[in-house]
């Protein structure tokens, strides 16, 4: 009995700890979609984030750092992305997809300038702190008192998103912009800075999501460390149907197929056919259950052409 | 003092010069028409004063000062509203969204809804409009997305207010409204400017004309007194127009498209297409008069095999035509397209790939599963001819063609296969009256040649001077079939509202 | 003017090129390195020797394959990050048929070979075409997700029931009779790289001259106009990616019937990306495909040898592929960069 205990919690927990990064990844995502652009770069904004975290915190030895350093690499990228996107007017799907590929390649490269090593970063100080307030509490303790301090700062990170979306007179700017950038504009809505500040904090959020990865789930950074998850995220902001309240809702699923994956490890089934089941997932949800789901009418329109 | 004056504006394009050194005013209180042709500049020169185009020489003073407009926003600053014909409306938000953004009551930083609401609901109640400050947008009717875009500007406090071609979607009496609310801002003091080529609603509606030809003024501020609708024709085209093409029909032949039975469901369950009957005889044109949105797409679609109905019976001949739009093309059924643009021509490809296009797979274009590039090339040239399209040659890109040049390579395409039944769309929309008047005549020698054709067009007029009959659509039914003189336009009008039903509603 | 209008289409990713290469010789500067020793050796060794030259064909032959297939997929609006998936399938197809002694001669053995690789990579794609006609499911999310899902796949095979002794993850080697010939002894190029040319070439062909090749066309141009006429879009969508995928599996199984002889784990160093740079340099031109794939071959090349003599990691050849990805997305980016040029070399005469 308490064995099957121990397995649901631990399930549950891994479920809340592999969704984290996606949550912030996916309502970044959600700020970008909203205001008009495309968010297949978030693969990049989490890689980069989760590389710049790992060198803060080599740096200065501190994950706190680090974790700035990932929110700034992320958004770094996020900006980059919104500059080609708003004043260089490129193919959004093209763009994020070689922005990707850049963001592969330069970690790669980089590891190798500093460490000499292609494959991953050293061991760095990071974050293993966990909300220890709650473990006192029978059962529901030994789930959340496992928890890591950021999945509360998730939970936080998704509210607020959400008010800031739907309820400030910046979020009805920003959804303007998304759905009719021309009209936005006519009216004396900055649609530019809009669009700036959105993928600003997409890049942010990502990065967020990245440094957690190197830095919470692991203390290093490894070749492309995000493997396809930043492809993931996007799948879960379109399925949330860009609602930062129902990206914490999806992440969990695919937390959960995660957290499934690293349960069966080594129980006798094959790691690599264990392993498939988050991108399994990812592609029947992404067959069965986006169909009806638009994106903003204004996404890859601009205001002045 | 003139609301607005604009001296010797210029606006030159690559190709063309839209706007002229045209001088342009707007007394303060008065309702003006600035007429002209379809590419006469009129958009253009209205784009300039809501600052949507920079102007490359003229002045523009506003209330006797002289103004810079850069963008909207600071001609929505100096007091200037525009309604465009395609509207500006985010669909999936609210009316209130629409109309508060970038000017949104706030407490601290939220956007303070309950506010906005109260604003927009004074201003619906204070002009009658009709509609809810929290529906979304996308429920509303187009008359009504126009009433939203009206209370756009006036929320900013709009004392100059621009409307461009309003009508082209409305129905008569959506129209009749529209001008009731015309004159309620007129009586408020506000000056209003109607971009617009029809000349009825000219004579109804406004105290001056202006005349744009060729981006050039040949008329500004003129009174109507002592005009009718042939000195405006005139003054607009340049030359005596004939603005009815009326033609005798010499006979119309045996029953040969008969629809029958044609229901179509949309994907939430409502009726789109209800219980269509329809029968287009040899020799004949057969003309469907509705507004916008009440199952014309859907119906064409049916027609040409592009959609599934949950029930029909198409007959060419006696013969049930079934299957996909290659089965419809096959059978000897052309399309004209209602927009050349989505469904009718591929831009980026060229005259020659766009001529053949749905009939490639014909001996004549291709053989064995290969093109017969010369052969379509020489085919290509000849058509260009026979059509008059004007264009560098036959690899010459669709995108480099004008509008009128585009709809005649559909045309090209279309009535060079020698199709039995012709389904036409829209065939004139946002072609010059020179392009229209050769359409028009060519429909009309297809028709003679004992062709059935039918007729879909949101252009009263011309539904009303080239059919032999008049079915009109409302709500996916045809409610009532007419013969185009017996019937005048405001019944039509009518029938084209739900007739009779709507009347009653009227008058509870 | 026909002529004039292709030269003008060459600008864009050459000038796109021009400035990666800048940039990354910029990044190497920075790091320490002499740009130009660099790249000088990088072209020295791509070209100069004759093992250079061969190792630039070898490598230029995925290349030209991938970009190829990225590009047809391209061509109905489809974008086909799949390519590398495709890949792997197709090279395991064939390192399982190639396994198989049917008794078959060469002549023989080694097309069904091929044809097997093809016919993986083929269908994984076109499933994933399929999903997008029916279900509507982004393509771009859905190639991704599938090639995690084909690593994974292919790593369970030759770590499990496909495994060959030993301590590498690799399965058992092909058959002599599955072989692709040599084209100059002891080195590794193969006449592969024939075949991706002709692959090229006959692409090229096919979409000009065939009725399909056309209503390929027309789908991507305006799929709405399209349908219109008669064609069926889904059905020409899915025959694409299934060409593509094919193309792609064809990748795959040359290189096991060329190179490896086997399917090694993590054979592929990503060759399926570095079809989209591909792609992008080639203007989405199929002929242009090949020179697009020499460049990138060579670079990549030369980039080997360099690595020998220095310690420039090779994976700056990727920075480049990147950026040229980024920067044939941005024309406007790359006229400003011109025209800044421009106003620079400008003042500079002035000054002078």
């Amino acid at each position: 009995m308490t064995g099957f205990l121990q397995n649901i919690s631990f399930i549950l927990v891994s479920t809340i700890v592999m969704s984290i990064p996606l949550v912030f990844a996916a309502v970044g995502g959600v700020f970008s979609v909203r205001s008009g652009i495309m968010a297949l770069g978030l693969e990049s904004m989490m890689m980069t984030g989760a590389f710049t975290a790992v060198v803060g915190s080599y740096f200065s030895g501190s994950p706190v750092i680090g974790f700035v350093c990932g929110m700034a690499g992320g958004m770094l990228i996020g900006i980059l992305h919104g500059i080609l996107s708003v004043r260089y007017k490129v193919n959004q799907v093209i763009s994020g997809i070689g922005l990707n590929l850049l963001a592969l390649a330069a970690t790669t490269l980089l590891m190798q300038l500093l460490w000499n090593n292609r494959g991953n970063s050293p061991q760095v100080a990071n974050i293993e702190g966990t909300a220890v307030i709650f473990s006192g509490i029978p059962i529901v303790g030994s789930v959340l008192g496992r928890l890591p301090v950021n999945a509360y700062v998730m939970l936080a990170v998704a509210g607020v998103s959400w008010y800031v979306l739907f309820q400030t007179r910046f979020g009805l700017r920003l959804r303007m912009s998304g759905e009719n950038p021309k009209a936005a504009a006519a009216m004396g809505v900055r649609v530019h800075g809009v669009k700036y500040t959105a993928v600003a904090i997409c890049g942010i959020l990502a990065g967020f999501g990245g440094a957690f990865l190197s830095l919470n789930h692991m203390d290093m950074f490894v070749r492309d460390m995000t493997a396809g998850r930043g492809y993931i995220a996007v799948a879960v902001a379109i399925l949330s149907r860009y609602n930062p309240a129902g990206v914490v809702l999806c992440a969990l699923l695919f937390g959960f197929c995660d957290a499934l994956q690293i349960h069966f490890q080594g129980g006798g089934i094959p790691t690599q056919l264990i392993q498939m089941l988050p991108y399994l997932a990812t592609l029947l949800v992404l067959t069965f259950g986006v169909k009806h789901i638009h994106a903003p009418a204004g996404v890859g329109k601009y205001d002045d052409d | 003092m003139n609301a607005v004056e604009m001296k010797g504006i210029t606006k030159q394009y690559p190709l063309v010069r839209a706007v002229d050194n045209a001088d342009f005013c707007i007394r303060k209180g008065e309702i003006h028409s600035l007429l002209g042709e379809n590419g006469a500049g009129k958009s253009t020169l209205m784009k300039i004063l809501y600052g949507m185009t920079r102007p490359d020489e003229g002045e523009i003073w506003i209330n006797g000062k002289k103004a810079v407009i850069k963008n909207p926003y600071q001609a929505i600053q100096l007091g200037i509203g525009m309604v465009h014909q395609h509207f500006m409306l985010a669909p999936v938000m609210t009316v209130t969204e629409n109309i508060a953004v970038g000017n949104e009551p706030v407490k601290g930083i939220r956007f303070d809804r309950k506010t906005a609401e109260k604003q927009v609901h004074e201003m619906i109640e204070q002009y009658g409009f009709h509609i809810s400050p929290t529906q979304k947008v996308e429920d509303l009717s187009v008359g009504e997305q126009q009433r939203v875009e009206i209370l756009k500007a006036l929320y900013r406090g709009a004392e100059i207010l621009i409307l461009d071609e309003p009508t082209a979607v409305l129905t008569p009496q959506e129209a009749e409204d529209l001008f009731r609310i015309m004159r309620k801002l007129k009586a408020e003091g506000k000056s209003i400017v109607i971009i617009t080529h029809k000349l009825k609603e000219t004579m109804e509606i406004a105290d001056r004309i202006s005349v744009l030809r060729d981006g050039r003024m040949v008329e500004q501020g003129l009174g109507l007194e002592q005009m009718d609708t042939n000195t405006l024709a005139k003054l607009m085209v340049g030359r005596d127009v004939n603005l009815s093409v009326i033609r005798e029909n010499k006979g119309i032949g045996l029953p040969y498209l008969e629809i029958s039975d044609l229901n179509l469901t949309g994907s939430n369950g409502k009726k789109i297409l209800d219980q269509i009957q329809i029968t287009v005889h040899k020799g004949e044109i057969y003309g469907i008069a509705g507004i916008e949105g009440n199952g014309q797409t859907e119906l064409i679609e049916v027609l040409t095999g592009l959609r599934k109905p949950d029930s029909a019976h198409i007959k060419k001949d006696g013969r049930e035509i079934k299957g996909n739009a290659e089965a419809f093309i096959r059978e000897g059924i052309g399309h004209i397209p209602e927009d050349r643009m989505t469904r009718g021509l591929i831009l980026e490809m060229t005259i020659e790939e766009n001529v053949i296009l749905g009939y490639h797979k014909r001996g004549k274009f291709a053989h064995k599963g290969f093109l017969k590039g010369k052969e379509i090339r020489r085919y290509t040239e000849e058509k260009m001819k026979e059509y008059a399209v004007k264009a560098g040659d036959s690899q010459a890109l669709l995108n480099s063609l004008s509008g009128g040049n585009q709809q005649k390579v559909v045309i090209a395409r279309v009535f060079s296969q020698d199709p039995e039944v012709i389904i036409v769309a829209q065939p004139t929309r946002g072609v010059d009256v020179g392009a229209m008047e050769y359409i028009h005549n060519t429909l009309l020698d297809l028709r003679d040649q004992g062709k059935a054709i039918l007729l879909i067009s949101a252009d009263l007029d011309e539904v009303r001077s080239l059919s032999d009959r008049i079915g009109v659509i409302y709500d996916g039914k045809i409610q009532k079939e007419f013969l185009p003189d017996t019937v005048t336009e405001t019944e039509l009008g009518l029938w084209m509202t739900g007739g009779e039903k709507s009347e009653e509603v009227k008058d509870r | 003017m026909k002529y004039r209008e292709k030269i003008k289409g060459m600008v864009l990713p050459a000038v796109s090129l021009m400035l990666a290469v800048l940039a990354s010789g910029a990044v190497m500067a920075l790091c320490g390195y002499n740009p130009f020793e660099a790249f000088g050796a990088i072209l020295t060794g791509a070209f100069k020797s004759k093992s250079g030259l061969a190792q630039t064909f070898t490598q230029a032959t995925p290349l030209i394959f991938t970009g190829l297939a990225f590009t047809l997929a391209k061509k109905t609006t489809l974008i086909n990050l799949g390519v590398e998936g495709q890949l792997l399938f197709g090279a395991m197809a064939a390192a399982v048929v190639g396994t198989i002694d049917l008794g078959l001669p060469g002549v023989i053995h080694l097309p069904l070979v091929l044809l097997c690789g093809m016919l993986a990579g083929g269908i994984f794609a076109a499933l994933v075409g399929l999903l997008k006609v029916k279900f509507g499911s982004n393509e771009v999310i859905a190639t991704i997700m599938l090639n995690e899902i084909a690593a994974l796949l292919c790593s369970y095979l030759v770590n499990g029931p496909l495994k060959a002794e030993g301590a590498v993850s690799q399965t058992e080697k092909i058959l002599k009779t599955a072989y692709i010939p040599k084209l100059v002894p002891k080195y590794q190029l193969t006449f592969a790289v024939f075949l991706a040319i002709a692959a090229c070439i006959l692409v090229k062909f096919f979409m000009e001259r065939t009725v399909k090749g056309y209503e390929i066309r027309c789908v991507g141009m305006n799929g709405k106009a399209a349908e219109t006429a008669g064609i069926p879009v889904g059905k020409m969508m899915v025959t694409a990616m299934l060409i593509s995928g094919a193309i792609a599996g064809l990748a795959g199984g040359c290189h096991v019937a060329g190179v490896d002889h086997r399917f090694i784990e993590n054979f592929s160093p990503g060759y399926g990306f570095d079809g989209i740079a591909v792609a992008a340099l080639a203007g989405e031109n199929p002929v242009g495909v090949i020179f697009a794939g020499i460049i990138f071959g060579a670079l990549r090349s030369g980039a080997m040898v360099l690595n020998r003599t220095t310690s420039i990691p090779i994976d700056f050849i990727n920075v480049i592929q990147a950026l040229v990805v980024i920067l044939v997305a941005a024309p406007l980016l790359v006229k400003e960069i011109i025209s800044a040029g421009k106003r620079n070399k400008k003042k500079g005469e002035e000054k002078s």
